[in-house]
């Protein structure tokens, strides 16, 4: 069975947002819509004080509130864990928006440009990318994925089956893999380090691992 | 175990029908180059990725910082100029429309031609000979990895001045630019991370400005277990990734590492030490007289030491002595060489070593009066020495490429504002005494020079040693001598008549004290006339009417240029003066090949070196032209264009096009088109690199993207060629630097000069502490200000999507951007900001006697609470986007004056501020 999930190593992410950027450029996605990005976060009281930088997104739950509560049936679950959006059934309700807890979803209800109302020759080239009216989040790069499997390759290992964000963070921070591949990228990190998973009370059972050697946040 | 790296992909290049995958590099800031690939589908580039083929090559595993991914909607963005322009308001300043109207390329050109050509028949300099012509690029020399072959124009004009400054000084690492080539070859320097165990980092911010390389170095020694203690006023990125955060005071960092050496000196073994390095390496055995010079041989003027098997001193080079690092001795006979070659002979001469005398300027430095000074306690800093000690595995070696080299994995790295303006010469020279006690210097594990300006040759630094004087390096220094010494500055910012260490190679002028250059452009010193303005000024990539210090004043003085070309992207601040805007191709539409890897700038080590070529992904918008093109055709409208094709055949694009066993040469006598001139240099770089047969030419690397040939890892760094050539490093005393020092100030001092004389005061032989803070508080007072009225420190930081970019104006870099707390923000204490009545979001005016400055409040808990903090350049007031975002800057602020200007010629992004909340205003942002 596979099972992907990312991995983000916070010893290792400094905030620099490439992940961020190379998203949003890859996947065409609007001004202020980010499927990727890192929070800057800071706990403690001067001079003891600690700021940390976490990389979220959807987490492709395996048990993922989203797709409870879809009126449409347009968010749904792949057998290897992605969560996925139907944008052709997708009504734009916003239910799932607000029932997900890690804040992944987005809905904007009219095109938007980097430089206002006209758009680039390279966002006019990727406008079929954008979508209004609907909800949006990360994919996985799902279709990358399933062009890359489909040559053989193997997501995590082979760019081109890997998610774009992994792709791009300079630091190592981001790893991707099926979970259930003992030889894949993913499974040693977890097994030789201590890791999390946010809103673990929560029971959405979340693919998205954060390695952490000072516990949770 | 780590996260694992991808998988090389096949070589990039591809062409799948409508979709092509064009190799490139992005060069934005000094921390590059970063390979990538620029995605094209029908035409037009949808977004750029990392190289993957360059993954086993490269030490960020081809990967490609943020500022890339901002490439694309540079490239469309609709704010650019995209024809030739030229100015029809003669009248100049902030408040004057200039009027620009497009013009033809014909006109733009012929144009400055017929200036060019006029200047030619009038002389080159004017009669204070001051060059005509003066051309200023922007950060840390990245703009010529983008002007084509404007160097061959440049080199075929002749003299041309590059004094005038957009940053530099202030900016950039000035101070450990100028001492760290002269101690160590190290224009920059860094840890060498992928072998050290224990970094003291005094505002390094690496995880932001050191680029892809190093920060994927850093985030691999921190899974293996490094231990990196960020001293500094906020807790930035890099504090934030680092094992330990101290918030010193700012501008204090001198005590810090001052208390760290004596710490290492007097609490510590002096076994402890690394001895042999000391003995063998450094000049710690000289003996130094009373009066402060090296007790000489009065046969051979060679630095004396007393050679413990004889009891006796004898010249540094005797063969078979025994030095005595430490120590008080009566030399019978010896000379001492004071400023200009006065020989003083000595009887009975008391001497001590350098190293005593070092410990003798050290002893009141105890960690308890750092306390007092930084405001970091004594234990603290006792503990810091400790560790960077036990760390530095004494006597251990390592295996390198098969030779067995010294291994002490310790090193101090510093960052902007610390090593430069006062202050930085006593840091930059603590932290390399830190790492020279310990044997640190230039070995695996210590702290490097990366790359050198310089000197030369500028692609091997190792090469670049030459013995000298004194059983040192050679050092090349403006002449200080009666008979040498420039009375007459040779431009516009004096480096040579005031700076001595900067020598003049090409890139000296224009580190010089730059900010002069604007200075004297209103009001030159009564001993000097005031200096013509340039007749021609060359602008590109660059922006000093917001980047520098001072920036109203900046922007005056540039009004008053009669001529100024502007390359030009958008509109700006900067060609907001010029005359004529030139719009040349940008990143993702031209053509160059560069060079790549080896050691350079921040932290790019590589096992390889070669070039790579920026190809065109994309046909250029509108009129934009390639840059070569443009140099070629104002060479040929300027009549150079046999000096021009010179230059190019002697190597002003990166390579000379003729080497043993190749000649690529191109006939001198006509223009040679984009294509011939670059496929010409790819052949002769490829070449030159593997050897005739590994010729490439451009249509292979438009193919490949570059070509890398192996670099030894040993040659990372520089002890080996110090031992090979027996050469010592010029430390821990400063006789050389304290006798030019002397004989400037009596050069200066004959022709009647005293405003210089507070800068003479930093040439000392060994560095004392000065109340720096307090010189950026008597800077309110000479303001005829009140120094209670302005109780907070400013100082400012670095955000990787901005750093040296050049992108304030692009929507990708501002949005991701914000993900970061203080993007655009006043950053202040959360504490401070309650007293003050600030709550999170209040816009609030920053100021300082100058001016003022206004943004929003970011409240934190990581910053002093006597310290706020302005991330980045803006207050933008012409450049589209950036204009718009109402983002504070601290340049605004920052008085520019002689007062705040350390010998070197620069200054630091300090200014004491008063915050107060603004009332909100109805529509404002």
């Amino acid at each position: 069975m596979t099972r992907y999930v990312m991995v983000a190593d916070l010893r290792r992410c400094v905030g620099c947002q490439t992940c961020t950027a190379a998203c949003k450029e890859g996947n065409g996605t609007p001004p202020g819509v980010q499927w990727r990005r890192v929070l800057d976060l800071e706990s403690g009281t001067y001079p003891d004080v600690r700021r940390v930088f976490v990389p979220v997104g959807c987490q492709h739950c395996a048990n993922p509130p989203c797709l409870e509560v879809c009126p449409s049936t347009a968010t749904r679950q792949r057998p290897d864990g992605i969560v996925t959006i139907d944008y052709d059934l997708c009504i734009g309700c916003s239910y799932c928006i607000m029932a997900c807890p890690y804040d992944a979803r987005s809905l904007i209800d009219r095109p938007l440009y980097a430089f206002g109302d006209e758009p680039t020759p390279a966002e006019a080239a990727r406008i079929r990318h954008q979508t209004s009216g609907v909800a949006t989040k990360c994919t996985f790069c799902a279709k990358r994925i399933d062009a890359g499997v489909a040559r053989g390759l193997v997501p995590g290992q082979d760019p081109e089956a890997t998610p774009l964000c992994v792709n791009s963070c300079i630091s190592g921070a981001l790893s991707f893999g099926d979970i259930d591949d003992p030889a894949g990228p993913v499974a040693d990190l977890l097994a030789e380090n201590q890791w999390f998973r946010m809103h673990e009370s929560e029971g959405t059972e979340p693919g998205f691992y954060y390695i952490w050697d000072k516990g949770t946040l | 175990m780590s996260s694992a790296p991808l998988r090389e992909s096949p070589p990039q290049a591809a062409d799948n029908g409508a979709i092509r995958a064009v190799p490139s590099y992005c060069y934005n800031c000094v921390a590059g180059p970063d390979l990538m690939t620029v995605r094209v589908e029908n035409g037009v580039a949808t977004r750029i990725e990392p190289c993957h083929a360059a993954a086993a090559i490269h030490p960020g595993l081809g990967r490609v910082c943020v500022k890339a991914f901002g490439l694309v909607q540079k490239t469309y963005n609709p704010h650019r100029v995209l024809t030739p322009m030229r100015r029809t308001n003669p009248r100049k300043g902030r408040d004057e429309d200039p009027g620009f109207v497009p013009i033809s390329w014909d006109e733009a050109l012929d144009t400055i031609a017929a200036r060019l050509q006029d200047i030619r028949a009038r002389g080159l300099v004017d009669e204070a000979g001051l060059p005509r012509v003066a051309a200023t690029f922007g950060h840390g020399g990245t703009p010529q990895s983008y002007m084509g072959t404007f160097p061959a124009f440049l080199s075929a004009w002749g003299p041309i001045d590059y004094s005038f400054g957009s940053g530099q000084g202030v900016k950039c690492v000035h101070s450990e630019h100028l001492y760290g080539e002269f101690w160590h070859r190290g224009f920059t320097v860094c840890a060498d991370t992928v072998h050290t165990r224990y970094v003291i980092s005094c505002g390094s911010n690496v995880e932001v400005s050191g680029g892809v390389c190093a920060v994927r170095r850093h985030a691999d020694a921190r899974i293996r277990g490094v231990k990196r203690v960020q001293i500094e006023p906020h807790l930035s990125p890099t504090a934030a990734c680092s094992a330990e955060w101290v918030p010193i005071k700012p501008k204090t960092d001198p005590a810090f590492l001052l208390a760290l050496v004596h710490t290492l000196l007097f609490e510590h073994e002096r076994s402890a030490l690394d001895l042999p390095f000391l003995r063998d390496r450094t000049a710690a055995p000289y003996l130094v007289a009373a009066n402060g010079y090296y007790l000489r041989d009065p046969a051979t003027g060679k630095p004396l030491l007393w050679d413990e098997t004889s009891g006796g001193a004898v010249p540094f080079d005797t063969p078979g002595a025994h030095p005595a690092l430490e120590g008080r001795y009566t030399v019978a006979t010896a000379v001492t060489r004071g400023p200009d070659n006065e020989i003083s002979p000595l009887e009975a001469a008391s001497a001590r070593t350098a190293l005593t005398a070092m410990a003798d300027a050290m002893q009141s430095y105890t960690a308890d009066w750092a306390a007092g000074v930084c405001d970091i306690p004594a234990g603290t800093i006792r503990r810091i020495a400790a560790e960077f000690l036990d760390n530095a595995c004494i006597g251990a070696t390592i295996n390198i490429d098969g030779e067995t080299l010294p291994f002490r994995p310790v090193a101090v790295t510093l960052g902007k504002t610390v090593n430069n303006g006062w202050g930085a010469y006593e840091c930059c020279w603590a932290r390399t005494m830190l790492a020279t006690l310990v044997g640190a210097l230039e070995v695996p594990g210590g702290t490097l020079g990366t790359t050198v300006r310089l000197n030369r040759p500028h692609e091997n630094r190792l090469l670049s040693v030459k013995p000298g004087e004194d059983g040192f390096m050679a050092a090349h220094f403006n002449a200080t001598d009666r008979n040498g010494w420039m009375a007459q500055p040779s431009g516009r910012n004096a480096h040579r008549t005031l700076v001595p260490i900067l020598g003049n190679s090409p890139w000296a002028q224009a580190l010089g004290p730059t900010h002069l250059a604007w200075m004297f452009s209103r009001a030159a010193p009564t001993e000097w006339p005031t200096p013509n303005l340039p007749e021609i000024w060359f602008a590109f990539r660059t922006n000093p009417a917001i980047s520098f210090w001072d920036t109203a004043e900046i922007g005056r003085a540039m009004a008053r240029m009669p001529f100024i070309v502007a390359f030009a992207y958008t509109f700006d601040e900067t060609n907001h003066m010029a005359d004529i805007l030139l719009p040349d191709a940008t990143d993702l539409e031209s053509t160059q090949l560069i060079r790549i890897g080896g050691t350079k700038f921040v932290e790019q080590h590589w096992a390889h070196h070669g070039v790579a070529l920026r190809a065109p992904a994309v046909a250029p918008q509108g009129e934009a032209r390639d840059f070569t093109w443009i140099s070629t055709e104002l060479a040929r409208r300027a009549g150079l264009l046999e000096r021009y094709n010179a230059a190019l055949n002697r190597g002003a694009a990166g390579a000379p096009l003729k080497g043993e066993g190749y000649d690529f040469s191109l006939a001198t006598d006509r223009a040679h088109d984009v294509d011939t001139i670059w496929n010409a240099v790819c052949q002769a770089a490829t070449a030159e690199l593997g050897g005739t047969a590994e010729a490439r030419d451009l249509d292979w690397f438009k193919q490949h993207g570059h070509y890398v040939v192996p670099f030894k890892r040993e040659d990372w760094y520089l002890y080996p060629t110090m031992v090979r050539l027996g050469l010592r490093f010029e430390l821990p005393y400063q006789e050389r630097l304290l006798r030019v020092g002397e004989e400037l100030g009596r050069r200066l001092h004959e022709h009647g000069i005293h405003w210089w004389d507070r800068q003479l005061d930093e040439y000392v032989a060994l560095p004392q502490w000065h109340d720096v803070p307090e010189r950026w508080v008597q800077a309110i007072r000479d303001l005829g200000a009140d120094p209670a009225d302005y109780p907070l420190w400013g100082i400012t930081t670095k955000v990787m999507p901005y750093t040296t970019g050049n992108n304030a104006g692009i929507p990708l870099m501002h949005e991701v951007s914000a993900n970061l707390r203080g993007h655009g923000a006043v950053v202040i204490n959360a504490a401070t900001a309650a007293r003050l009545g600030i709550a999170a979001g209040d816009r609030v005016e920053v100021r300082s006697p100058i001016g003022s400055t206004t943004g929003r409040a970011a409240l934190v808990q990581g910053c002093r609470p006597d310290t706020v903090v302005i991330p980045g350049q803006f207050d933008h007031w012409k450049t589209p986007f950036a204009k718009d975002l109402a983002f504070p800057s601290l340049n605004t602020v920052v008085p520019m004056s002689l007062a705040l200007t350390d010998a070197t010629g620069s200054g630091a992004d300090v200014v004491r501020v008063a915050v107060r909340k603004l009332r909100a205003e109805a529509g404002a942002p």
